[in-house]
């Protein structure tokens, strides 16, 4: 009888929506991990990792991307009508893998050339020092050698748009060249 | 002579990249910054763009003056900013990031919320007058005819009438129609600090339908609220000062706009007459039009609303709350709280006492929880204030401390 008081249905209903919250996001992640990797870490060409970005730099990204304002085709069709519940279990999940740098052959002029050019544009200054990035603001160290230098081209001819425009006009006027050496360096961090 | 210190200020501004074969703007919010301040940490806040259940706001750590109550309204709206009111009661909300517009429906022991519109660019100037909500987002002007009747009712476009410049930057837009039915709508600069292209740093004032431009202020940094004085019918406004120039100045200013035409300082001269490091001019701060009151450096002042209703204590008629959503650009952290400013008319006597507190946990490690943004008053008398960190609204009221 005491079941039937509503407290405790109401603790049972939650109970019950929470696991099958977990059921989904389980699911999810299965789907997330074809392209993304078992880890985070992505195994794929173009394809970022996610182990270890910040929390709120995935739940904007995942949030923009479900309403259309940013993303791929692709990203966009497969987060249609996720909701916030699953984007805040989603982003935990991965902020909490530990990254793995996939590329860790150093071509060492290209890597030092990077450290200078990401020294003088003061990328450290909102991804922080070491690259790992904080807040809305993504981890840099470890990511694909190829999505860095896709993604830096993709802001600097306009394909790609951010919450803002900070990124666009930080990565302005600097040479290809350098945005690969900037690619090369950040790729082979830890 | 002049011209060769502005061109010098100028390349001095964007680094001096000039030198270089491309010239490279630094992103508008970075510009301005001191090689002294080349190795500071501070960016802009996160924003939170997913809901925040209900059960998870603090609300209870909200600290009001004695007598006054506040409750949790409404939530689950990620980035709510400013409120307009239609006729029948509905609330519309405007964001920033997120592209929404919101509506809220009061049922009286509870609040329900729709998006109205969404995947807009930054849509935070809401407004409604004649029966309809005006929206407008940094590159669209848009009319909903009726739409507290016809939740399903398309748009009219007005993009064309309104010609909108095209930067982004400080072009989110707060927006209110005047006791004169005109539309406000204000143009920020689009940099921290620059010499602003001529459509830019004002407010200007539009028909309804768009037509009869006229620029009302200049020298306008970036003004994200503003209202009338209940007597005499003059706009006040609030601006946030330029970043990069340390962490006590130049003050967030509140202005009043006496007569159409003034120039407000920018980018010569900040607050009570601070003259900018790097934009130069001989007497920076002649016939500039100072303001009523400083608002706290970095403060990022936003709504401001009169008081003319009969709820709160008679003290509080005729004076304004202003919502200050929070600095980032100082390192130890200052404002998330309301503001009560009493000022006579004519703008002398500018007092500014903490209402609203306790967003705020701890300045030195900028540990927040919420971010008040814009203030509404209801037919009540009683205040709705936005968190626009947590996609909330807070509902304040007085009952004298009668009942528990």
């Amino acid at each position: 009888m005491r079941l039937l008081q509503p407290r405790r249905w109401g603790i049972f209903l939650t109970a019950f929506f929470i696991s099958v919250a977990q059921a989904q996001t389980e699911e999810r992640l299965k789907l997330c991990a074809g392209c993304h990797g078992t880890d985070g870490n992505s195994p794929i060409a173009g394809t970022p990792s996610l182990a270890g970005q910040p929390r709120v730099f995935l739940e904007n990204y995942l949030v923009l991307t479900r309403e259309g304002l940013r993303g791929t085709d692709v990203m966009r069709q497969l987060l249609k009508g996720i909701t916030d519940r699953e984007i805040v279990a989603l982003a935990a999940h991965y902020a909490k893998l530990a990254p793995r740098a996939q590329s860790i052959d150093v071509d060492r002029k290209l890597f030092e050339r990077g450290r200078a050019v990401a020294a003088k544009n003061r990328c450290g200054t909102c991804h922080l020092t070491d690259y790992r990035g904080r807040e809305q603001m993504p981890r840099l160290a470890g990511q694909r050698e190829d999505f860095l230098a896709e993604a830096m081209f993709a802001y600097q001819q306009n394909r790609r748009a951010g919450g803002d425009t900070i990124m666009a006009a930080s990565l302005y006027g600097i040479p290809s060249a350098d945005i690969r050496a900037l690619a090369h360096y950040l790729a082979r961090l830890r | 002579m002049i011209r060769t210190a502005i061109t010098a200020s100028l390349l001095l501004a964007f680094g001096g990249a000039q030198a270089q074969d491309k010239p490279k703007p630094p992103p508008a919010w970075h510009q301005g910054k001191p090689a002294a301040m080349a190795d500071s940490k501070l960016a802009p806040l996160a924003g939170k763009m997913t809901e925040t259940p209900a059960g998870e706001i603090p609300v209870d750590k909200i600290k009001v003056p004695k007598g006054f109550k506040v409750e949790l309204w409404a939530s689950g709206m990620p980035g709510a900013r400013a409120m307009a009111q239609g006729d029948k009661g509905k609330i519309y909300i405007g964001t920033r990031t997120i592209g929404r517009v919101y509506e809220v429906t009061d049922h009286g022991d509870k609040r329900t919320s729709r998006v109205v519109i969404d995947k807009l660019t930054q849509p935070a100037g809401v407004a409604y007058a004649n029966g309809s909500l005006y929206v407008i987002a940094i590159d669209k002007v848009l009319r909903f005819d009726g739409i507290e009747d016809k939740p399903e009712v398309q748009p009219v476009d007005m993009t064309d009438k309104f010609a909108l410049p095209k930067e982004q930057h400080h072009n989110w837009k707060y927006i209110a129609f005047g006791p004169d039915k005109k539309l406000y709508v204000p143009f920020g600069a689009p940099c921290n600090i620059c010499e602003p292209p001529k459509e830019y740093a004002q407010i200007r004032r539009y028909n309804a339908d768009g037509s009869g431009m006229e620029v009302l202020a200049t020298g306008v940094r970036n003004t994200q609220g503003f209202d009338w004085h209940p007597k005499t019918g003059e706009l006040w406004f609030t601006d946030h000062g330029r970043d990069w120039m340390g962490d006590n100045g130049p003050e967030d200013e509140l202005n009043r706009i006496d007569k159409a035409g003034n120039f407000y300082g920018y980018p010569y001269c900040h607050a009570k007459g601070v003259v900018d490091i790097d934009i130069k001019k001989k007497d920076a701060c002649k016939g500039v039009t100072l303001p009523v009151a400083t608002m706290g450096p970095h403060a990022a002042v936003m709504g401001v609303k009169f008081y003319t209703g009969t709820m709160f204590p008679k003290e509080y008629q005729n004076t304004m709350f202003i919502a200050r959503k929070g600095s980032w650009n100082r390192t130890v952290k200052l404002g998330f709280d309301v503001v009560n400013v009493r000022a006579s008319a004519d703008g002398k006597s500018a007092k500014v006492t903490p209402f609203m507190t306790g967003f705020l946990e701890d300045p030195k490690e900028a540990k927040f929880w919420g971010r008040p943004a814009y203030i509404h008053q209801m037919k009540d008398g009683s205040l709705l204030v936005t968190d626009e960190q947590l996609g909330a609204i807070y509902r304040v009221s007085y009952d004298g401390g009668k009942k528990k």
